[in-house]
């Protein structure tokens, strides 16, 4: 048990990068951009370097200004959180915008979503938390406009009405917690929790979270935002809003579970909320014309599956979620970089693997990892999740059942779009050529998903032990309490 | 295992690799090799040189197992998740890698020469085929039920990938046998995560302890989950309908190659699980309430269906091609109703009957592919007459039907023999009808595809067609030779097929060269088709020297109703060629699980637009609402209701 | 090894003699009928020499030939695994299951020669004979099946002796009278005998498989058809009527057998093909289900 100020850098520099940027920006126009990138870098490093102390010394914490626990402001950092700052980080720098746009508006988004990211999933405090994720939540409309187009702006304006509506549930269900237990800091829930936290108001308050969390987590029913967004959104928006940003609103949801509620009835809330959601979004997306809206709603049903995995009590539920989420932070990104350059009907992939053939079979790769074929690093987070549901109560194996019914529809539309990259007219003009250059992204995330395939034990024995420190609640109380001495 | 190879062979300092280690090495240098090389024209060559030497090493090993030894283990191994993997190759698994590698050693071989010049992209299927055989060797050496679930995705997958090769109508039919097979996977995957659950292990010993320890509705679900998985890639009713249409469209060696052993490797997971692991014993006891069926015989009588059902859709195709992969669909429930018999003989049968299978379909597929390289076409109603012109091209096609019909003297004729005996001794007289009936369809549909092929009238355009190339024919007769040699001396087969039946446990079979001698009725086919040759040989005695001279006429030379006939005219009778029976049977036909297939299509796409209809934006604050309101009530009766 | 040789020879003579018997009798019983004469003992060797001797003789190529050989050596083979009194020939290297498919090498035989003539008529004649064949085999199978579960063996020497051993009283036709009459039904039909004659069709020489059957080869299909009834005749009498104790007797029961049939058969008019299979597939079969199942019921 340790405390580390510098916990705090993961999460100040980019807020202050993010600040200084426009300035920086007025100075000079080129300059704006390397400034962010810069601030970017330095925020990896810091972070990699608090997540290789937490990975060493074992999970750290630090209080704001010295204020004790109940009253400060308290960071908690474990490897699954450091875990996934670094994702953010990696992500933030992979999609960083490639134009040469002069506006810093995006790149100041960015290093705020970078920020408000991070302090989202290493808050130890139920209100910090709220306060991050409205962060996160204000830089993704921004994000999501920065298009340009009509459609983007309307998109962003229906997302914003319903992450706010979202948020004021959440709200009302962070009033509920404290009128109960009359704290907002996670260790002192995660204590008062078994007296004062079970039973109905618990459970509403939990519902309350879920639901409002739940809008950046693309869980059903509040996930409707999804396909407009990212059918609009620029695509290195939208990859990082699939890829990571959902994720990190699950971990949080995650931590809610884990810390203050974990009951039965919150357990089956999150459970029925993801099997409705692999059940709808595999179900649309097999609907889907387009690449584009196939990919978000199937995204739909990948969060689905997460939130199956983390709705399973202890740490082998957590492990497959993690597995499941990284692989998936990795696998969709990818998917909407092809996506982007063929919008529109699927058909006009007919002819592609001719005229780009390293897209196709990339396509092809990475569809095989998703649908959960062995040996890729799809399949083995699948393993883990089914290990998991299986070994745990019935209510699960139907969720088990439902994820597997999903891979066999996933299977056939990710693969009637293959069929259109292969098949299609023997004659004739193929589907429009484009460099593998504009795909550099795409192309990374696949070879990390071939390495990956490499590494599964070990990267199996990392997750596994990520998540066993997860769920040991009273380590993580102990260690934020510790945090304020 | 390498004690024994050191006693027996002499080159026992080379004991870095084991037999199979060399396999799966070479198996991957060939598939890796063939990618690279490409549209190199020697690829094919190659590929089949390199099929032989593995076909030598598969001799070694099968020596190796013969003499007792219990299986050839591999170096190669993982520690992943906490689970091990681990590949090794048993009597079993290497009954079918030997046709594996058999098949694709033909298969390479007919494609290399002219008819491989001809396709496009051939050295791509040259590779993917390399690709198929390392992945069913992976399966069938797999040690555990992780890695047999890992190489059964990989034989999935590799053969959608040759599938694919035809282009147009092949993409799609690829497609929906994609659909089935990731279907009938996922079902495998639950099975094995279920076995896990109760052992905690997925090694094929706690499959064993699964079993015992479960519940008779977790062991139920546990069979169906295997039983409809495996039988998916073996295309058992009613998860046939893929076969057909995918294997036909495949381009003709890599066809030939499916048909011949890629369905057997359902039959080979089947065997294992079912058979071997689970045993036969736990199958029959597994009762079906209310009826006096278990689940041994519930999976009997879907073997039978799918021997009787497919075979009389075969009857009613119109391509030679199609009219084949249907009847390999009835082939497969022979095999499996004969394994599941249980005893010595039908185990024996059905795996004999694998092998047989293997080499009749092949020379026919491979004889279809040379009409259809010299006349462009297996439509049925447009070809004809072609004896005069690809003499030896028939001989295989006719050898192959023999074989396929079950008549003797070809081999087909002794596997389906040593099947209907079992039934018979196993006390299963309406199965063996069905067996019988089946065969009957077959003789039927299999005369209809050498006359409207091989017999009749010579279309004008193919007067001048000649004979496929010695590429084309050498392998395809070697085929049918192999069919008729095992035919004459079953035993030879039956050596084989020992190997593999020691694996599977229980009683041996005794016999011996010419058949088995049983208390109950004998099989001797040395006798058998050495007096059918010789009564043939008095046949053509009194043929040739009694009577007048006979004198030949032209093929053209020909009249009807009074009429001489000029080739002009088509007279061939090949459409509907038994009008007869089409009227009996033809309102059978109802097609009622091509209407199930569709339906669930249906289902999926009307969900699917249902829920893009209702699942929009404007209307998420009301499903907020919704979902709130639902899940205070359902919150709220968790907690009062625990 | 002598008697091995004798068997093959003897045999298939003495099938050949005494199905030159029973075509006589076919031919004696249908003018008796129609109150002719009749032709004379001798005339089916008349008709096979007279057919060899035609100088028309018609060769559609080796196939058409090949046919021939195929036709007859099928026969031939198929004799020599059928026990008759003092000869059991090679029934003990192949059993009752291996006869029934030695007789449809004959079949496919005559099928390949006929389709080999590339004369449409020829053709359609196949077809009929095919779908007749599937329709005729199923009721016998059932029979044959019924009959082998009762007996506990395929081996045909054993199923002679079982019966033998027990009297007239241990026939198949006694101890499983459904399983005799419904295969003696197939039998008819194998037989070929009106109404199932539609494949042969003798009062059309335009369609039918002898179509392009001229001199020595239609003269190898008359002897087929002498091999043919004998065959038939000694499997239902082995199967039903407990084998042969001695000639006389033996040849008495072959002969009332193929009797059987070709007394009714004049009575009847040609069914069509389809109306074959119905009826097979009705009467024929349903009763010899209906047998199994009794015998399944012991």
């Amino acid at each position: 048990m340790n405390t580390v100020p510098q916990i705090i850098f993961p999460v100040a520099i980019p807020l202050i990068a993010a600040f200084l940027l426009p300035i920086a920006g007025r100075c000079h126009a080129g300059f704006g951009r390397i400034f962010g990138r810069a601030a970017v870098l330095v925020t990896f490093l810091a972070s990699a370097l608090l997540a290789w102390q937490v990975a060493g010394a074992g999970p750290a914490s630090s209080a704001m200004g010295g204020f004790k626990a109940p009253l400060g402001i308290v960071f908690y950092a474990d490897n699954l959180a450091m875990a996934f700052v670094l994702l953010l980080n990696i992500g933030v720098w992979l999609f960083w915008p490639s134009g040469d746009e002069d506006r810093s508006g995006p790149y100041t988004l960015l290093l705020t979503l970078l920020g408000g990211g991070a302090g989202l999933v290493l808050s130890g405090d139920l209100f910090n938390i709220f306060v991050f994720y409205e962060i996160v939540a204000v830089a993704s409309y921004g994000l999501a406009a920065s298009g340009g187009s009509a459609a983007g702006f309307g998109a962003s304006l229906r997302y914003l009405l319903l992450s706010a509506l979202g948020s004021s549930l959440a709200l009302m269900g962070i009033a509920l917690v404290y009128a109960a237990a009359g704290t907002l800091n996670l260790a002192d829930l995660a204590l008062l929790a078994p007296d004062v936290l079970r039973g109905p108001p618990g459970a509403a308050a939990f519902l309350l979270l879920l639901i409002g969390f739940g809008v950046k987590a693309e869980l059903f029913p509040v996930n409707s935002w999804v396909p407009e967004i990212y059918a609009s959104a620029p695509v290195r928006v939208t990859s990082l809003l699939a890829g990571i940003v959902s994720k990190l609103a699950l971990i949080v949801i995650l931590r809610f579970l884990v810390l203050v509620f974990p009951m039965p009835s919150a357990y089956g809330l999150l459970l029925t909320l993801g099997i409705l959601g692999v059940l709808a979004g595999e179900l649309a997306a097999y609907r889907a014309r387009d690449l584009n809206s196939t990919f978000a709603w199937s995204s739909i049903a990948q969060l689905g599956v997460i939130a199956i995995a983390f709705s399973i009590p202890g740490p082998a539920g957590i492990a497959a979620g993690i597995a499941l989420a990284l692989h998936h932070a990795v696998v969709k990104p990818a998917f909407f970089f092809i996506a982007d350059k063929w919008r529109g009907d699927v058909k006009l992939l007919s002819g592609g693997a001719r005229t780009s053939p390293l897209v196709a079979a990339l396509f092809v790769l990475l569809s095989l990892s998703i649908i959960g074929i062995p040996p890729l690093p799809g399949f083995w987070a699948k393993y883990l999740l089914l290990d998991a549901a299986f070994s745990s109560s019935p209510a699960y194996w139907l969720a088990a059942a439902v994820v597997l019914a999903g891979a066999v529809v996933e299977g056939a539309y990710l693969f009637r779009a293959a069929g259109f990259f292969y098949g299609g007219p023997q004659k004739g003009r193929g589907a429009a050529l484009f460099m593998p250059g504009e795909l550099v992204p795409a192309f990374v995330l696949g070879a990390v998903l071939l390495v990956a395939m490499f590494a599964i034990a070990p990267l199996g024995a990392y997750i596994t032990s990520m998540a066993v420190q997860a769920a040991d609640v009273p380590a993580i109380a102990a260690q934020i309490l510790l945090g304020g001495n | 295992m390498s004690l024994l190879l050191r006693r027996r062979f002499f080159w026992e300092e080379i004991d870095l690799m084991s037999l199979l280690d060399i396999l799966l090495l070479v198996a991957a240098l060939l598939a890796s090799g063939l990618f690279v090389l490409g549209r190199g024209s020697f690829a094919g060559w190659l590929a089949t040189v390199v099929y032989g030497l593995m076909l030598a090493v598969l001799a070694i090993a099968g020596l190796a197992l013969d003499s007792g030894v219990a299986f050839i283990p591999s170096a190669m191994s993982f520690e992943i998740l906490g689970r091990n993997l681990g590949w090794r190759l048993d009597g079993l698994g290497w009954f079918f890698a030997l046709l594996t590698v058999g098949a694709a050693f033909f298969a390479s071989w007919y494609g290399s020469g002219e008819w491989g010049r001809k396709q496009k992209r051939m050295g791509l299927q040259h590779a993917l085929l390399a690709l198929n055989v390392l992945a069913m060797l992976l399966l069938l050496s797999s040690g555990d039920l992780l890695s047999l679930f890992i190489g059964w995705e990989l034989v999935s997958w590799a053969a959608f990938a040759i599938m694919t090769q035809g282009g147009g109508p092949a993409v799609a039919a690829a497609y929906r046998y994609m659909i089935y097979a990731l279907a009938g996977a996922m079902a495998v995957f639950a099975a094995i995560m279920l076995v896990q659950n109760v052992t905690g292990g997925l090694g094929f010993a706690d499959l064993q302890t699964a079993i015992s320890a479960m519940s008779t509705a977790q062991v139920w679900v546990l069979f169906i989950l295997f039983a409809a998985g495996f039988g998916v890639k073996m295309a058992l009713m009613p998860f046939h309908l893929w076969q057909a249409p995918a294997y036909s469209e495949t381009p003709g060696a890599s066809s030939a190659f499916l048909n011949a052993v890629s369905a057997r490797m359902g039959l080979f997971a089947l065997i294992l699980v079912l058979v071997k692991l689970t045993g036969l014993e736990a199958l029959g006891s597994l009762a079906i309430p209310f009826t006096f069926m278990s689940a041994k015989s519930a999976l009997m009588w879907v073997a039978a269906i799918t021997m009787v059902v497919p075979t009389f859709i075969a009857l009613m195709q119109t391509d030679a091609r199609m009219l084949l992969t249907w009847h390999g669909i009835g082939q497969g429930g022979y095999m499996l109703l004969g394994v599941l018999v249980g005893t010595s003989l039908g185990t024996a049968g059905g795996l004999m009957h694998v092998f047989n299978y293997a080499t009749y379909q092949a020379a026919l597929f491979l004889a279809v592919t040379a009409v259809i390289h010299r006349a462009g076409t297996s439509d049925l109603d447009e070809l004809g007459g072609l004896i005069t012109r690809m003499p030896w091209t028939y001989v295989t096609l006719l050898m192959g039907i023999i074989g396929l019909a079950g008549l003797p003297p070809m081999n087909g004729f002794v596997s389906k023999w040593m099947i209907y005996k079992s039934l018979l001794d196993g006390g299963q007289p309406l199965l063996l009808i069905m067996a019988f009936a089946a065969t009957l369809g077959t003789i039927l549909s299999v005369y209809k595809l050498i006359h409207n092929i091989f017999l009749g009238q010579l279309r004008r355009e193919h007067q001048h067609l000649k004979e496929a190339p010695v590429s084309m024919v050498l392998p395809m007769l070697i085929l049918a030779g192999i069919g008729f040699v095992t035919g004459f001396m079953p035993g030879l087969a039956l050596n084989i097929t020992d190997i593999a039946q020691r694996a599977i446990g229980g009683d041996m079979l005794p016999h011996h060269l010419g058949g088995v001698t049983l208390a109950t009725g004998s099989l001797n086919m040395l006798w058998v088709v050495g007096v059918l040759i010789g009564a043939i040989g008095a046949g053509a005695l009194i043929f040739y020297l009694l009577g007048n001279r006979r004198y030949e006429v032209h093929q053209f030379d020909n009249y009807a109703g009074g009429h001489f006939l000029s080739a002009d005219i088509r007279y061939h009778f090949s459409h509907e060629f038994y009008p007869g029976l089409a009227r009996v049977i033809g309102p059978w036909y109802r097609g009622s699980i091509v209407r199930a297939e569709q339906g669930i299509g249906i289902l999926v796409n009307v969900a699917g637009d249902l829920w893009q209809a209702v699942f929009r934006v404007a209307y998420t604050p009301l499903y907020m609402l919704l979902v709130v309101v639902l899940g205070l009530v359902f919150t709220g009766s968790w907690g009062i209701v625990p | 090894m002598m008697s091995y040789v004798a068997d093959f020879i003897f045999m298939p003579l003495i099938a050949f003699v005494t199905g030159l018997g029973l075509v006589l009798m076919a031919r004696r019983v249908r003018a008796k009928i129609e109150r002719r004469v009749g032709p004379p003992v001798l005339q089916p060797i008349y008709d096979i020499v007279k057919l060899y001797a035609k100088k028309t003789q018609i060769s559609h190529g080796i196939m058409h030939d090949l046919s021939i050989m195929m036709l007859l050596g099928g026969f031939i083979t198929a004799e020599i695994f059928l026990p008759v009194p003092g000869f059991d020939g090679l029934a003990g290297e192949g059993d009752l299951i291996t006869l029934i498919y030695i007789m449809m090498v004959p079949m496919l035989g005559l099928a390949l020669g006929v389709g080999s003539c590339a004369n449409p008529n020829g053709s359609i004649g196949i077809s009929r004979a095919l779908t007749a064949m599937l329709a005729y085999d199923i009721p016998f199978i059932i029979a044959v099946t019924g009959a082998c579960m009762a007996y506990g063996t395929t081996n045909l020497i054993e199923i002679v002796q079982i019966q033998q051993a027990g009297g007239p009283a241990s026939w198949g036709a006694a101890t499983m009278p459904l399983l005799a009459f419904g295969g003696l039904l197939a039998v008819h039909g194998m037989m070929g005998k009106e109404p199932f004659e539609i494949y042969i069709a003798p009062a059309e020489i335009a369609t039918g498989p002898m179509v392009e059957m001229s001199g020595k080869y239609m003269g190898a299909l008359f002897i087929m058809q002498c091999f043919q009834l004998y065959t038939i005749g000694v499997i239902y009498t082995t199967l039903f009527l407990g084998g042969g104790e001695n000639w006389p007797f033996f040849l008495a029961k072959v002969f009332a057998v193929v009797f059987i049939s070709v007394a009714v058969t004049n009575v009847y008019g040609r069914f069509k093909t389809d109306t074959m299979i119905r009826w097979m597939w009705k009467w024929p079969t349903g009763i010899a289900l209906a047998g199994l199942a009794l015998v399944m019921a012991n």
